[in-house]
């Protein structure tokens, strides 16, 4: 009874809608990037042009770190450190990833080759759009109540 | 130079205070809802996976507000 228990499957059922979310962002990402680049080239020519490929890259990047670093985590879902390990990760993470952004930032910001102006509105674009994205995955998810649940199994005749 | 303006006296750039609030609120936000979610977890143990995904969009629209406002350093000069 307990070598059955503790090879069931423990992994949360999170992990499709994430799965989920970075395929759809990564599509509109793709989205973004063109339209972003093509409207920073006519705006500001080749700097404009890198400002919105550079711009529309970080801010998926960054926001896909979340879902990918909780995706990680659940790695350990059979762990018995799971719940240390996975806010650990989740959250070494985020301020890994906010140090990596702003050291990014302050190189980038007296950059002579990219538009400034065009890689924030584009990075703003790009954040609101993983925003939606998110938002419509998780609304349209199917997420079960109980399905982590290991129902007892019938007691055998012998 | 009289006592007001001496107090007043800033050295640096004030943008750097803004940077500080921008690094504010999205830790006290991203910290109720990791801290909610330790809390219904540990409630419901069973719910980890539903509860995830509520955290993760939570933290989404929280570091967005972080992002947007750490990278007005491209524009504000």
């Amino acid at each position: 009874m307990n070598d059955a228990r503790a090879e069931a499957d423990r992994t949360p059922t999170s992990n499709p809608v994430l799965r989920r979310a970075l395929a759809w962002g990564a599509v509109l990402a793709g989205v973004i990037l063109v339209v972003s680049a093509v409207l920073g080239f006519v705006f500001a020519g080749v700097p404009g042009l890198l400002g919105g490929l550079i711009g529309t890259l970080m801010a998926v990047v960054f926001m896909g770190i979340t879902a990918a670093s909780i995706l990680a985590a659940n790695r350990f879902a059979s762990s018995d450190l799971f719940v240390g390990a996975f806010f650990g990760i989740v959250l070494g993470g985020w301020i890994l990833k906010f140090i990596v952004f702003i050291v990014l930032v302050v190189v980038l910001r007296d950059a002579e080759w990219l538009n400034p102006t065009v890689l924030f509105l584009s990075l703003v674009a790009g954040v609101l759009a993983s925003l939606v994205v998110d938002v419509l995955v998780v609304a349209k998810s199917r997420l079960p109540y109980v399905s982590d649940v290991e129902l007892p199994k019938a007691p055998s005749e012998d | 130079m009289d006592a007001t303006t001496v107090l007043a006296e800033i050295n640096g750039n004030i943008a750097t205070v803004g940077y500080g609030l921008a690094a504010i609120g999205p830790a006290i936000g991203v910290g109720i809802v990791v801290g909610k979610t330790i809390e219904g977890v540990a409630r419901q143990p069973e719910l980890a996976g539903r509860l995830q995904v509520l955290m993760w969009i939570g933290i989404a629209f929280t570091e967005a507000l972080a992002f947007i406002g750490i990278a007005t350093y491209f524009i504000f000069v």
